[in-house]
């Protein structure tokens, strides 16, 4: 029995109660009773792929389905793989501890690029087949994706069977439905692939064939076996009738997100144009205050958890965050529960929300300018404005903070030294607030912390057709706000440049990538996202055998007309907005976000209506 | 306030659980039962609870002991159940009780050792003839750095029986707040001891036991 095999050498491996599986919550079913069994791979360890909330919802989601079970699976850290390798433990789930390989569908969640090699290094420890067209035509074993990175599946095309494009409370169902049908049918899987291309949101890559220009961009695309030309994404319609786990998996090991997690609302008004997730996440919807407390509430006793956080991309955008918060601080307090509030804005940050915050925690508060200079900001539609951002510095402050933590983007579009000097001199001025506040905290200096990323374009934004700049220009432009920066009150951290040109690639690449990815896990690149794993020189390399130039994608304007890889896929936003709000972005104009004036994005064509009532007050 | 101890045990998946993992997971198992336990006063209000001993990862116990605080009286079994429909797979509170001792009384503890081996008799002789030495010298691992200890004085065999290619040890160690000898301590000597090879399947502790080898309560 492989559990025998695998507690055999589980006391040599770091925190083995990862490997294990028995946590409170997990679900175990009586296999002979099971109908399809679904392995949801998180493709990175068991401390991150636990903090995942999307998994948690569809996992629950699944087993409430009595002839489905859905069990959970991680990538094993070096030590562990390094013996399941040794001693033939092929990859398995933790639930039943039975290996992958045998399970109907395998599905990975694509959270972030640098998770791709590790989805090829589980198939491989799983021992399933890493391409889509060596696996078996028996209807089995499909391998399956959703998440954010598959807006573009191209380059990950070649490793999978299907691809599930947006929210999977539905469509995940449906897809196992038609499995269950089918396989007591005995159907094979090129059956069954077919029928699932027509389920809206399932995308088959290899029913899609692409031809290239000599200059590299794609000529045209064909589309075989009856599959459709576009997949649209799906979405839920409404967010207070969808389901949500009223339990999670309770690790025993502390994770990255140790805590309970309400979502409050999806998708997001605002429209920052560098932002990937303020898309694709369209259109706009929001829980109900009531239903948002009870889930909260039995999350919490379920779990045993004592802090619970708001999940969404902003929460303070919510339309009724005041009484929200007022009613869930009740139950919390009482509870001792503590609250966090991972994504407030900082142009509605009122005194009485951060009345509020300061009742729930101690710990620092974050805010994303994104750009050094108002001109930029403007550029990149983060509509927030100086005076916003030193009012709200100044609340905090005067509300006992001695420190805040600034985030911005290095080369974003139209962005001179200028703007990079100008992150530093903002830095400076609310350094310099501090010491205006006439009760600040006696005896103690502030700490202003500035975070910058590199900017990644990303596809299905107004700035996916924009060029990266190149690692020198990064580099320059780092060591420049490195010398801009006059006191060790302004603390500056900042990525290495390698990390967000292979981000770049991966985000724009089309199918002819999937051999460089190959390539990459075959030199031994996985854990791509941590630093101490990350080979840029191994990753340079595959490039080279491969031919291809990752300056191609990651340093190359596309043009407006050009046929982008992920053309065929519908996430709502229409194309024709996207350019728009690129040229609008280089005329330096912001575009309002989406309470204040609809801008024509195209998503409310898909949901039969508008996305906010006329009649709602402007805010 | 209402002290309570309860005996638990930690079998199965549970004994991968390390110390510090206990903590938070006995905190949550606390919340979930939705007994009124004890909060301390402080700045920052936490159940009070402790455990008597650590237990090694990957040791199995029939009797850790859990010390905690209620705000009201309730039944003990009542007690015993509300938790024990909470808790992780592996655990469970096999009683509860007032504390009679305090927990400085528990000076050893009893281990049963299952190890297997080609030919456990003869390793069974092995065992005889490292206890019948002049010492057993190990080195232990503490916060001021490794020094050199005679484990054989404080090392109690209670029995060892062999079947098929099983041998079964049962042994008592020190522990409490004083000396701590971890039954590694001894197996690790044993291999080095140039014995018949063997292979450990698995530790459980069996009883915490005060100096007069009445069961710790």
């Amino acid at each position: 029995m492989l559990r025998e095999k695998i507690e055999k050498h589980l006391l040599s491996v770091q925190k083995p109660s990862r490997y294990i599986g028995g946590e409170v919550g997990s679900i175990v079913k009586d296999k002979s009773k099971v109908d399809v069994r679904f392995a949801f791979c998180f493709p990175d360890t068991y401390d991150i792929g636990m903090s995942h909330l999307g998994m948690k919802i569809l996992y629950s989601l699944t087993n409430e389905r009595e002839n489905y079970w859905c069990e959970r699976c991680f990538a094993p850290g070096e030590d562990f793989e390094r013996i399941m390798r040794e001693n033939e433990i092929p990859l398995y789930a933790l639930e039943s501890l039975d290996p992958i390989r045998d399970f109907d569908f395998i599905g990975f969640t694509m959270q972030y690029e640098l998770s791709y090699t590790n989805v090829l290094n589980m198939l491989d420890l799983a021992g399933i087949p890493l391409f889509s067209r060596d696996r078996t035509d028996e209807l089995t074993q499909i391998v399956v994706a959703g998440g954010p990175c598959v807006c573009n599946p191209e380059p990950l095309a070649d490793f999978f069977d299907i691809f599930i494009m947006g929210e999977g409370e539905e469509v995940n169902l449906e897809l196992m439905d038609l499995y269950h049908e089918m396989k007591s049918q005995g159907a094979s899987r090129r059956d069954f692939l077919r029928r699932a291309a027509c389920i809206e949101g399932i995308y088959v890559p290899q029913f899609y064939h692409f031809y290239y220009n000599e200059d590299g961009t794609i000529r045209r695309m064909e589309v075989t076996d009856g599959a459709p030309e576009t997949v649209r994404k799906r979405i839920i319609k409404d967010l207070d009738k969808v389901y949500y786990p009223d339990n999670f998996v309770v690790p025993f090991t502390e994770i990255v997100h140790d805590r309970a997690s309400v979502e409050v609302l999806r998708g997001c008004i605002r429209g920052c144009r560098f932002c990937q997730a303020g898309f694709i996440y369209r259109p706009f919807r929001e829980k109900s205050t009531e239903v948002i407390c009870s889930e909260t509430k039995a999350l919490c006793e379920n779990t045993g958890y004592d802090e619970v956080s708001l999940a969404s991309l902003s929460t303070s955008d919510h339309s009724e965050i005041d009484p929200m918060l007022t009613k869930l601080i009740d139950y919390t307090a009482g509870e001792r529960i503590n609250l966090s509030l991972p994504s407030l804005r900082a142009d509605n940050f009122s005194e009485s929300l951060l009345e509020k915050i300061k009742k729930v925690r101690r710990s620092g508060l974050t805010f994303a300018a994104e750009g050094g200079t108002q001109r930029l900001r403007d550029v990149i539609n983060k509509n927030v404005t100086e005076d916003e951002i030193m009012n709200t510095c100044r609340i905090a402050f005067e509300g006992g903070y001695t420190g805040v933590k600034l985030y911005f983007m290095m080369g974003l579009p139209t962005e001179t030294d200028e703007d990079i000097v100008g992150i530093a001199e903002l830095a400076q001025r609310v350094a310099d607030l501090y010491y205006t506040i006439e009760d600040r905290p006696k005896g103690r200096g502030v700490q202003v912390s500035v975070s910058t990323a590199t900017f990644v374009p990303k596809p299905f934004t107004p700035f996916q057709f924009e060029p990266q700049d190149t690692r020198e220009m990064i580099e320059h432009k780092q060591k420049l706000l490195l010398d801009s920066v006059k006191t060790k009150k302004i603390r500056v951290s900042y990525h290495d440049p390698n990390v967000s040109i292979l981000e770049a690639v991966l985000a724009k690449g089309d199918r002819r990538l999937c051999n460089v990815i190959y390539s990459a896990w075959r030199k031994g690149c996985k854990f791509d996202s941590w630093s101490e794993y990350f080979r840029f020189d191994r990753w340079s390399e595959a490039f080279d055998e491969c031919g291809i130039d990752p300056g191609f994608y990651a340093n190359r304007r596309f043009s407006y007309d050009e046929i982008l890889p992920w053309d065929h896929i519908d996430f709502f936003v229409s194309k024709d907005f996207l350019i728009r709000e690129n040229k609008t972005a280089h005329r330096g104009e912001t575009t309002p976000n989406c309470r204040q004036r609809c801008s024509g994005c195209g998503v409310n064509k898909h949901i039969g209506g508008r996305c906010f009532d006329q009649t709602e007050s402007c805010i | 306030m209402i002290r309570l101890r309860a005996v638990f045990e930690k079998t199965g998946r549970a004994k991968y659980i390390s110390h510090l993992d206990l903590n938070r997971c006995m905190l949550r198992t606390f919340r979930r039962s939705g007994l009124p336990v004890w909060y301390t006063e402080g700045f920052n209000p936490h159940p009070y609870y402790s455990f008597a001993l650590a237990l090694s990862l990957g040791y199995e116990s029939i009797c850790e002991i859990l010390d905690f605080n209620l705000n009201e009286p309730l039944p003990f079994d009542e007690v015993r159940r509300c938790l024990n429909s909470v808790m992780p797979e592996g655990m469970s509170i096999r009683s509860v009780s007032e504390p009679i001792r305090k927990v400085t009384a528990i000076a050893k503890a009893e281990y049963v050792i299952r190890l297997t081996a080609d030919d456990p008799e003869r390793l069974s002789g092995d065992i005889e003839r490292l206890m019948a030495g002049e010492n057993i010298l190990v080195e232990k691992k503490t916060k001021k750095g490794a020094k050199i200890v005679d484990i054989k004085p404080s090392t109690e065999i209670i029995s060892c029986k062999a079947s098929g290619n099983i041998s079964e040890l049962v042994m008592r160690l020190p522990a409490g707040t004083q000396t701590n000898f971890n039954p590694t301590l001894f197996l690790d000597a044993l291999k080095n001891a140039d014995t018949e090879p063997f292979e450990i399947l698995g530790v459980c502790r069996t009883a915490i036991l005060c100096e007069n080898n009445e069961i710790f309560l």
